[in-house]
């Protein structure tokens, strides 16, 4: 009787210490939760405007800590781009499943930033806070 | 208490206990070393201070001494230098106990609370440029990102005990017999 007495006793305090040991990860787990080091949003904000073959337009709005354009174009939810590598970076070739053939009609992907030509290709051109950039269709027609 | 046997005082036979100690817990550790904070150094530390006492923090010595070795000194050894001395010295305080259960929740907790124990030292190393509310916030901020691991590590430790503590104690139990009957 004494025993089974003494054996309740150990299985309460068993219990105790177990509920104990769950409580405290659950302390814990919202500790973490609450104080972690939350992902900080990117400091830049700009927006990436496609402007297809048939004039549709498409913006993107990109929240990054990117130096250079080709990042935040990575980073832009949807936006889809190729291209070849070269010397002097990407040569986009292919935005959103379009790809412009020069040769055949003088078409290209022309860039723009805040209204004014890119002087610098997407692995170069800076990018600031409130950057608009514009990527067109274009046509190159001789004069 | 046979000084001999139970208190700090070391013979020969002693010092190659301690040295075969200081194996299992460093060989335990290195083998683990790829699962992070899933440890035995808990386990042993814990099965020695019981079975063969305070002799065991000569053997936490000489195992923080091979780590130094290993990886050079940083905070860790401050951290190391308090932390398994305070885990033994709590176990030798409960040493009359014999539950699994106990020693399964006690090495839970430790695991839980091995983050808050370590980021102590930040406190200070905080404290040296920015004053005390610096070292606490800095001591914090170390002590949450880790708290992942934490809740590993307590629960890793918990189904290690249970699962070792009686083959182990078996083991351990036969070693003092055989110690003592030479």
């Amino acid at each position: 009787m004494a025993e089974n007495q003494e054996k309740k006793q150990s299985n309460k305090k068993v219990l105790i210490g177990a509920a104990a040991l769950i409580a405290v990860v659950a302390v814990l787990a919202v500790v973490f939760f609450v104080f972690r080091e939350k992902p900080v949003q990117g400091h830049k904000s700009i927006t990436i405007e496609v402007i297809d073959n048939t004039q549709s337009s498409t913006v993107y709005e990109v929240h990054t800590d990117a130096e250079y354009l080709r990042q935040a174009m990575e980073e832009a939810k949807g936006l889809e781009f190729s291209g070849t590598e070269s010397e002097y970076g990407l040569m986009v070739e292919t935005v959103n499943g379009v790809t412009p053939d020069y040769s055949v009609d003088g078409a290209y992907w022309g860039f723009y930033v805040n209204g004014t030509y890119c002087n610098y290709g997407v692995d170069s051109q800076p990018i600031e806070d409130g950057d608009a950039f514009v990527i067109k269709y274009e046509v190159y027609v001789a004069e | 208490m046979n000084k001999r046997q139970g208190g700090l005082a070391i013979s020969i036979q002693d010092i190659a206990l301690i040295g075969m100690m200081t194996a299992v817990i460093e060989v335990s550790k290195l083998a683990l070393s790829f699962l992070p904070n899933i440890e035995l150094v808990t386990f042993w530390i814990i099965m020695f201070t019981l079975f063969l006492g305070p002799k065991t923090v000569y053997a936490i010595l000489a195992f923080i001494l091979i780590e130094i070795s290993l990886y050079g000194i940083h905070t860790w050894v401050i951290m190391y230098l308090y932390m398994w001395p305070l885990l033994a010295l709590v176990v030798y305080l409960c040493r009359k106990n014999d539950s699994v259960w106990f020693y399964s929740i006690l090495s839970g907790f430790f695991g839980l609370f091995f983050g808050a124990f370590c980021s102590l030292p930040y406190i200070v190393i905080g404290a040296v440029d920015g004053g005390i509310r610096s070292g606490l916030v800095m001591a914090f901020n170390w002590w949450v990102a880790g708290i992942p691991y934490d809740i590993l590590h307590g629960i890793a430790n918990t189904i290690l005990m249970l699962t070792l503590y009686r083959p182990v104690r078996m083991l351990l139990k036969r070693l003092i017999l055989l110690r003592h009957s030479t």
